[in-house]
C-alpha cells in the first residue's frame, strides 16, 4: 500500500500545476488581458480602416488588446471618496482621422437620472495634458503651470441624447399644476439663462469637453468637439470617447507615432459619487502608432493550446509515474 | 483651517476661509410671537422667484409649525442628532457672564464644522441630503393636534393649554460663515462684500449638491430641470435699490414687506473694520439684537453665525427655546414681555414702510397707562418712533398708540 502512495502524490501535484498553467493560459488567451504593471502602463492605440462609432459593444473591439488600469479613491482634496470601482478596462484605436478610447467597468446599476436631490449620474472621464503644456501636469486636475483637458461622459446626458430631456411634467405624470407663469421664458430657468452648460436640455454629444488647471477650476471648454456613446450591458458600462486626432485649436492634438499621458475616472451615481468623489487612475501612456490592428485568430486557438498542454502534461506525468513505480519494484 | 471669531458663540471656531467681512450685512428680526402662519411671505417669495418648472418643491421662504413640523422634514432634528453623535452630551454653553464679545456666554460644544472633524469626516461640515419626500408638503398637517403625552414638555405660561406649538419663519440666514459656501468645491458660492448676501453663481455651479448637504438650515435647493442648485437671493435688486419701484433706495425683501402679521423688520447692519458690528444703537436691528438682546439667532450652536434673529415665543417650554435660540432666550422673553420705553417704540417700526430703516429716533409722548407684568409695574407711553433712510431722510413716523379717529355722527352710516 505504502509503495503506491508516492507516485500518486507526485501525479496529483504535477497535474495541479499543469492544470493551473493551462487555466491561466486559456483565460488570458480568451480575455486577452494584458497583466497590468504598477507604473508606466501603456495603452496602445493602433490603426484600423474604420472604427464603429455608435456601438461600444461592437465585435471590432474584440480585436483590441485591453489593458486594466487600477483606480483608487480620490483622497487629495475635498470632497473625497470613491474607490468603489477597482479598475477600468481600456481599449483604444484610431482610423487616421479620429481617436477612439473605450473605457469599460463594472457597475451593477444604471444611474442616468438626475431627477431628485439625492440622484446622481454615472459618469466616466479621460484626462490629457492640455495643449501647449511643456511638462506633465498634475494628474489631479492639472496645476496652474500645466493644465489638463478632460472629456466627461455622463449617463444623464446620454439619456438626454437618446430619449430627450425628461421634464418634471413627464416625470410626474399625476402632478397637478395650474400654470407655470412665464412658461418658456428662460429668464426663470436661471442656470440656463446664466449660460451654464449643465443646464442645457439638448446636447450635441453625451461627452462634455472641459479644461482645468487646479482643483475647483473645471470649466466647459470653448469648443465642444468630443463625441461618444455609452452603453450598459449585463452589469458593465462601456463608454466610447471619440475626437478628431488633430483637435480644435487650443485642444491637445494626437498623431500616429506620438505618445501622450491619459488618466481615467469613473463615478457611480447610486453611491452619491460626483465631483471629487470618484474612482481615479494615475497617468498611463497612450501610445499612438501606425501599426494596424490585427484581427485575432480563432478564439478556439487558446483552447486547443490549453488542451494540448493538458494532454502533454498528463503524458509526462504518466511516464514519470511508470518510471517511479518500476524503480520501487527494482 | 484658520480660526474665525463667532460672536454668537463667544469664541473662535474653525472655518475653511480666513475671516473676511462685508461692509454691510443683510439682517432681519422676526417676531415669532406675532406670526399667524398665513404664509403670505411664503407666497410672496414663491410668486416672485420660484414659480417655474423644477421649482415645485422649492420654498426659499417657509413657515413651519414647531415642534413637529419642518421643511424639509426634520431638518433641524437631523442636524442636532448628528451634532449629538459627534459630541454626546457636550453641546452646552458655559453660562458665563455676558460681554459685548460674547453676549450669550461661550458655547463649549461643537459646531457643524468642528463636529465633522470630530467624526473624522473629510467634509467641511456634517450634513445630509434630504430626500425627495422630505421636500414635499411644507406645513401640511403640521398644525394637527397631537396627543399631549407625546411631549414631556409643557407650556410654561398658558396652563389652560397643555399642548403648545409655534410658527417658525425661515429664509436663508445669509450667514457670516456660510456652510454652503465652505462646502462648495468649486467656490461657486460667494458672499457679497457690499451687503453680505450669499449667492450661488448659477453659471459656475455644477450641481454637486455639497451646499445642499452641508447647509444646516437646508436653504440651498437642487433644481432638477437646470441640474444646478438655487437659493434665497435676499431679493437683492430690492436691497440694491435697483428694483424699479425702489426708486434707487434700498428696500426690504418681498417676504418682509408682504408680512401681514407685521412680524418682520429687515435692514442692513454696518460692519466695522474689525469685522464686528459697528456700534449703532440707533439702528433698529442693532438695537434689538445687540442692545436689548430681545432677538436671537436660530441654532447659534451650528456655528455659521446666521443673520436672521428671532424674538422667541413667550409660551414655549424654555429647554426647547434654549436648544433653538441659545441661552439668551430667558432674558429675551423677559425683555419682550415687559419692553423698555425705547423698545416699545422700536417694535412699532415693523411693517410701516418697505424702505430700509437705517436709523430711528424716539420722540417722547405722554403716559397712556401702566400694567403689571410678572409682579413689576410697566409704564406705557405714547412715544413716536421716526425712521430715516440711509440719506437721513425721514421715511416713516409711527406712534405707540394707534391713532384714533372719532367718526362724528354725520359720517356714521357713510360706508
Amino acid at each position: 500500500m505504502m509503495s503506491r502512495r508516492v507516485p500518486s502524490r507526485g501525479f496529483a501535484a504535477g497535474l495541479a500545476i499543469v492544470l493551473a498553467a493551462a487555466v491561466v493560459a486559456a483565460t488570458t488567451g480568451f480575455l486577452g488581458v494584458m497583466p497590468a504593471s504598477s507604473q508606466a502602463q501603456v495603452v496602445q492605440v493602433r490603426a484600423a480602416p474604420s472604427v464603429p462609432r455608435d456601438d461600444p459593444f461592437a465585435a471590432f473591439w474584440n480585436n483590441v488588446q485591453p489593458v486594466d488600469v487600477a483606480l483608487s479613491a480620490q483622497n487629495i482634496t475635498r470632497p473625497m471618496g470613491g474607490g468603489t470601482v477597482a479598475a477600468v478596462q481600456l481599449r483604444a484605436a484610431h482610423d487616421g482621422k479620429r481617436l477612439y478610447i473605450l473605457s469599460e467597468w463594472s457597475d451593477a446599476t444604471q444611474d442616468a437620472a438626475i431627477d431628485t436631490t439625492t440622484s446622481f449620474t454615472d459618469a466616466a472621464a479621460v484626462e490629457f495634458p492640455a495643449a501647449g503644456t511643456t511638462r506633465i501636469p498634475s494628474f489631479c486636475m492639472g496645476d496652474p503651470g500645466a493644465g489638463v483637458n478632460i472629456w466627461h461622459w455622463k449617463a444623464a446626458w446620454q439619456r438626454d441624447v437618446d430619449s430627450g430631456f425628461a421634464t418634471n411634467r413627464a416625470r410626474y405624470a399625476n402632478m397637478q399644476v395650474d400654470l407655470y407663469p412665464q412658461d418658456g421664458d428662460t429668464t426663470f430657468q436661471t442656470g440656463l439663462a446664466a449660460g451654464n452648460p449643465l443646464s442645457a436640455q439638448k446636447h450635441g454629444s453625451p461627452v462634455e469637453n472641459l479644461v482645468a488647471a487646479q482643483f475647483g477650476t473645471l470649466t466647459n471648454a470653448d469648443v465642444q468637439d468630443v463625441g461618444g456613446v455609452g452603453r450598459w450591458k449585463d452589469g458593465r458600462w462601456r463608454v466610447l470617447f471619440v475626437r478628431s486626432l488633430a483637435g480644435a485649436e487650443g485642444s491637445p492634438s494626437f498623431a500616429p507615432g506620438g505618445k501622450t499621458n491619459a488618466a481615467f475616472a469613473v463615478w457611480n451615481g447610486s453611491d452619491g459619487q460626483r465631483d471629487g468623489i470618484k474612482s481615479v487612475s494615475q497617468f498611463v501612456d497612450l501610445q499612438i502608432s501606425g501599426e494596424k490592428i490585427v484581427r485575432k485568430p480563432s478564439s478556439f486557438a487558446p483552447a486547443i493550446i490549453a488542451f494540448a498542454g493538458i494532454v502533454g502534461g498528463l503524458a509526462v506525468i504518466a511516464v514519470f509515474g511508470v518510471f517511479a513505480e518500476r524503480r520501487k519494484r527494482v | 483651517m484658520p480660526d474665525v471669531y463667532n460672536w454668537q458663540l463667544g469664541r473662535p471656531m474653525t472655518y475653511r476661509f480666513r475671516e473676511a467681512h462685508p461692509k454691510w450685512q443683510f439682517a432681519a428680526v422676526f417676531n415669532i410671537n406675532r406670526c399667524i402662519a398665513c404664509q403670505t411671505c411664503t407666497m410672496a417669495c414663491k410668486s416672485t422667484w420660484t414659480f417655474s418648472e423644477g421649482q415645485e418643491h422649492m420654498w426659499w421662504n417657509n413657515v413651519e409649525t414647531k415642534p413637529y413640523g419642518g421643511y424639509p422634514h426634520h431638518w433641524d432634528v437631523n442636524t442636532l442628532k448628528l451634532l449629538d453623535k459627534a459630541d454626546p452630551g457636550g453641546q452646552k454653553w458655559d453660562g458665563r457672564t455676558a460681554t459685548p464679545a460674547a453676549p450669550y456666554g461661550q458655547f463649549t460644544g461643537k459646531t457643524i464644522f468642528e463636529a465633522a472633524a470630530a467624526l473624522g469626516k473629510t467634509d467641511e461640515a456634517i450634513g445630509y441630503l434630504p430626500t425627495d419626500d422630505e421636500w414635499t408638503a411644507p406645513n401640511i398637517f403640521e398644525d394637527t393636534p397631537r396627543n399631549r403625552r407625546e411631549s414631556e414638555l409643557q407650556a410654561t405660561s398658558l396652563p389652560e393649554h397643555r399642548t403648545w406649538f409655534f410658527y417658525l419663519q425661515r429664509i436663508c440666514n445669509h450667514c457670516t460663515y456660510p456652510a454652503c459656501l465652505a462646502a462648495c468645491p468649486r467656490n461657486a458660492i460667494y458672499k457679497r462684500p457690499e451687503d453680505g448676501i450669499v449667492l450661488i453663481d448659477e453659471q459656475r455651479c455644477r450641481g454637486y449638491r455639497k451646499c445642499v448637504e452641508q447647509c444646516p438650515y437646508k436653504k440651498p435647493m437642487f433644481r432638477s430641470t437646470t441640474r444646478v442648485s438655487e437659493k434665497c437671493i435676499a431679493c437683492y435688486p430690492r436691497i440694491e435699490g435697483t428694483d424699479p419701484i425702489s426708486e434707487g433706495e434700498p428696500m426690504e425683501t418681498r417676504c418682509m414687506s408682504a408680512c401681514v402679521g407685521k412680524i418682520r423688520l429687515q435692514g442692513l447692519i454696518e460692519v466695522g473694520a474689525d469685522g464686528r458690528w459697528a456700534v449703532n444703537p440707533d439702528n433698529p436691528l442693532y438695537y434689538m439684537v445687540r442692545e436689548e438682546q430681545v432677538a436671537l439667532p436660530l441654532y447659534p450652536q451650528f456655528g455659521t453665525e446666521p443673520n436672521i434673529y428671532y424674538i422667541p415665543p413667550r409660551w414655549v417650554p424654555r429647554p426647547y427655546l434654549h436648544q433653538m435660540f441659545g441661552p439668551g432666550a430667558d432674558a429675551a422673553i423677559e425683555r419682550y414681555a415687559a419692553p423698555s420705553r425705547r423698545l416699545q417704540a422700536v417694535l412699532q417700526l415693523f411693517r410701516t414702510t418697505q424702505r430700509i430703516v437705517h436709523r430711528f429716533e424716539v420722540v417722547n409722548g405722554h403716559k397712556i397707562g401702566e400694567m403689571n407684568v410678572a409682579g413689576k409695574t410697566m409704564e406705557l407711553f405714547n412715544d413716536t418712533v421716526v425712521g430715516f433712510d440711509r440719506n437721513g431722510k425721514e421715511i416713516v413716523r409711527q406712534s405707540v398708540m394707534e391713532p384714533l379717529h372719532d367718526r362724528g355722527p354725520k359720517y356714521l352710516n357713510t360706508i
